[in-house]
Formats: C-alpha cells, structure tokens, sequence
C-alpha cells in the first residue's frame, strides 16, 4: 500500500518552478532517505507532503487523502504524519513535557493520565526523562531535536517526515539522534521520509535513496543499488562529494 | 493656600470624583472593546488573506495617522448626519474603541512577527489547526512581548478621554474647567488635581501591568 504518492506534481514559487514533475511512491513500512544539492527542493518536496507548501498540479495522495481535493481536511493528514525540522521548532514557553503532551491533548483529546504515562515512555526512549520539566532553551541542540522527535512521535503517527534534523547539530550530538531515528526505521510499521547528508545512516536504515537535483528526481533506486553505483552522472559527483567530506 | 483649601472644598472634590468616574468608565470600556476588536484585526492583516488582509491594513493605515479628535469629530458630529444619533458618552466611546483597536492591531501584529514561525509550523505539523497554534503557542508568548506596548497605549488612551471635553462629556477635566471657569483663581489648583488623578490611574494601571508580567515571567523561568 502506498503512504506517499506524486503522480506529475508541479510546484511553484510565483514564477519559480520548485518541483518539476515529480512522480514518486513511498510504500507502508518504507525508510526514504531524500539527496541532493542545496537548493534542488528537498525541503520544498516533503513539505508538500503535510501540506506547509501547497502545489500547483498534479496529484498528490498521502495516507489515502488528496491534497489537492478541496474536501480533504489537511488537519486529518498532519493527525499521521509528524515532521521533525532542522530547527527543532519547540514551543519555547512551554516545558519539554508540555511541548510532548500539547498536540495529543488538544487533538487527539488523550486523557491527561495517559498522556503523561505517554510522554514519559517516549522521553525514557529518547533518554531525556531527567528533564521533563525544563524549557527548550534550557537543553542542547541535539536534546531539543530528541525531544521534537518524541513530541512527533506521541502523535502515533503512521509517517514521519524528517528535513536536515542534524544539519543545525553540533558533529557530538549527531549520533545520539541518529540512533533514535535509527530506532524509529526498525519499527516495520513506520513510513519514513529523511532529508538528509548522513550517508552512514541513509546505507544502515534506508530502503532505498532519492536524489534530486534543480526540482527534479533524477534517480530513484534501492539503497544497495545506488551506494554501489549511481546511474546518474551528477548523483555520482553528487556521493562522491559527500562521501569524500565525510572521511 | 486659602485658593487651594477653598478651591478642594467637599463639593468640588465630588464633583471632580464624578468626572473621574466617566474618565475610567469610558476608559475600561474603551479598553474592553478595542482589545478584543484590536486583536482580530491585527491576525487578519498578519495572516494576509487575500484582499480582506489589504483592506484592513488600509483602514488600520487611514485611523492611525489621523488625530483622534477627528475621530471624535466623526462620531459626534459625521454620524447624525447620516441618521445615526450620538450624545457625546457613546460617541467618545465608539472614537476611543476605533482609535485604539487600529494601535492595538498594530501592536498585536508586531508581537504575532516576534514569535518565530518555526514554533507556528512545529505545531501545525504537529497537528494543530492555525488558530489552536494561536491560542497555545503564539499568543501566549506574543502577549508577554506586547505588554509594554499595550501599557503605553492603555496609559495614552487614559489621558486621551479628555479629548472628548470638546463635545462636553462631563469626564475628569471637563468636570475640572467647569470649577475654574467659575471662579479663575481656582485654576492652579485644579491643574493639580487633574495631574494627581490622571497620575494615579495611569500608574496603578503600568504597576498591574508591572505585576502580571512578572507572574508569566515566573512561570517562564520555572
Ligand atoms: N518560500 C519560498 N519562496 C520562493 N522560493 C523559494 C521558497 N522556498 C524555497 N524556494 C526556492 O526553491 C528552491 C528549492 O528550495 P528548497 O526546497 O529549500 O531546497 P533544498 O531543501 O533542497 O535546499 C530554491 O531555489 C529556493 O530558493
Ligand atoms: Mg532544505
């Protein structure tokens, strides 16, 4: 069953063309990891997919909605799939707990007990329960974004949408978010789409590897498939740049 | 000194206390109303929904650099021409609510744009619909920055009742002239009263201001 599917999609900036035609499905269950040169609508793309940016035509079907069917209730799409951005995005007067309980509360109506046995479980998973009670100013970088992740989470979404979340990061504080995605992907229910430039973790988690360049996806392939051997010549420069930076 | 004891006699004092009386009842209902309506229209001009947006921002734009007393003017002496009858209590009140709901607009949309976007599409995303994220998110934070802004404003809407001594509403300073202009040697004093009486409204209303910002800020800081 497909969770995410691009059938044609165009998008504009005014004048802009952000998304050329883009024809993608990301099936239950997948881990997606999205590539390419700053600039090329990665972040445009999977903002499409919650609808924080709307497109101009094509068909675009998530969790079995339309988004660009007037009918379609964009809150009953964001209800299943959370998004985890490069800047954490907390509420910054609220504390960590509240910033986990607030969405469920107020749209899921989640009882306060439950939601706070909830919250909890989920700060335990992220190994943050020691500061449930502090404010997002109070934490690190990397302490925020697990905490934004388990705000995500505590939706019990069906899909998640992750854009650059350890691109703000400190490089020590990489891998301890990293290792809560990783742990998310292993839950063979979740559909996962990740914006990102780790590639040790696109080839440990991901199923297969998008890559876009100027508005366009020029290679879709199996994660195994596209380390190995790109078939697109710029994704090729494209992995090599990375992968010789990271060394 | 024999003016001053003369001029503060028990029935002056009253007199003075009845204008007072119109001064923050006109001013509390000024504020009630131009709040509630200063905030809609400040999220309207910042969402920029189409046409509506820029047509609320033209109006907020027109009142805002116009001088109050031609607002005034509008309600007392504009609306009657055009069949709606006024006496000078409600028309202050229906010029003080338009003056003041155009500055409060303002202020609340300054104080919606200090609030980074990025916690307004943490919560959309989160699922929350744009005026929940309001409510919990961005009003409450918002509010806290404004409240200096909105103090000065209340604080200037206060002394700005005693325009509307113009179409005679029997408010404070209104009350004040009509005692020094029966006897002139009066005058001094009666300044002095209206200084004193403006003051003390003025600063009860900064120090409770002064108060409640301190409790977010405690709840903040916990
Ligand atoms: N709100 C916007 N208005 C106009 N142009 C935009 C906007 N957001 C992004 N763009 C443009 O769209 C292109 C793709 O941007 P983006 O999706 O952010 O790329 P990436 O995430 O891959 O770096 C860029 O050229 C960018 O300048
Ligand atoms: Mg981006």
């Amino acid at each position: 069953m497909p969770m995410i599917e691009f059938k044609n999609v165009q998008k504009y900036y005014n004048n802009f063309h952000a998304l050329k035609d883009i024809n993608l499905t990301i099936n239950d269950g997948e881990t997606v990891v999205l590539i390419g040169p700053s600039g090329s609508g990665k972040s445009t793309l999977i903002r499409t997919i919650n609808g924080l940016e709307d497109i101009q035509s094509g068909q675009l079907i998530v969790n079995g909605y339309d988004l660009l069917d007037k009918k379609t209730d964009i809150n009953k799409i964001r209800k299943d799939v959370g998004m985890v951005f490069q800047h954490f995005n907390l509420y910054a007067n609220k504390t960590i707990l509240e910033n986990i309980m607030l969405a469920p509360k107020i749209v899921l109506h989640r009882e306060d007990e439950e939601n706070k046995r909830i919250a909890m479980e989920l700060l335990e998973k992220v190994g943050l329960a020691s500061q449930a009670n502090k404010y997002p100013s109070q934490l690190s970088g990397g302490q925020q974004q697990r905490i934004a992740i388990a705000r995500s989470l505590a939706m019990k979404p069906k899909c998640l949408l992750f854009d650059e979340p350890t691109s703000a990061l400190d490089p020590e504080m990489i891998g301890d978010v990293l290792k809560v995605m990783k742990e998310i992907a292993e839950d063979s229910s979740m559909t996962m789409v990740v914006v990102t430039h780790e590639m040790g973790f696109a080839r440990e988690v991901a199923n297969r590897v998008v890559f876009m360049d100027q508005g366009t996806i020029l290679e879709d392939d199996s994660t195994e498939a596209f380390f190995k051997h790109p078939k697109n010549e710029r994704a090729s420069q494209f992995l090599n740049k990375i992968i010789s930076h990271e060394d | 000194m024999h003016n001053f004891l003369a001029a503060y006699s028990w029935i002056n004092i009253r007199f003075l206390l009845i204008g007072l009386g119109v001064t923050i009842f006109v001013s509390i209902i000024s504020i009630f109303f131009s709040s509630i309506i200063g905030t809609v229209l400040g999220i309207i001009r910042y969402r920029k929904i189409k046409f509506v947006s820029l047509i609320v921002g033209f109006i907020i734009d027109i009142i805002r650099n116009v001088p109050l007393i031609l607002v005034i003017f509008f309600t007392y002496f504009g609306l009657p021409e055009i069949g709606i009858k006024t006496n000078p209590l409600w028309a202050s009140i229906l010029a003080l609510i338009i003056f003041e709901s155009m500055m409060i607009a303002e202020i609340m949309r300054a104080g919606i744009l200090s609030i980074p976007k990025g916690q307004t599409e943490g919560a959309i995303a989160n699922g929350l619909t744009y005026g929940q994220t309001l409510r919990h998110v961005v009003l409450p934070q918002a509010i806290k920055n404004m409240v200096p802004a909105l103090v000065s404003q209340f604080i200037s809407l206060v002394k700005d009742t005693s325009l509307a001594t113009i179409i005679v509403l029997p408010e404070l300073t209104n009350h004040a002239q009509i005692i020094y202009g029966q006897n002139t040697n009066y005058t001094i004093p009666m300044f002095l009263a209206l200084a004193v009486m403006y003051f003390i409204i003025c600063y009860s209303i900064s120090k409770v201001a002064n108060y409640y910002e301190q409790r977010v800020e405690k709840r903040l800081a916990k």
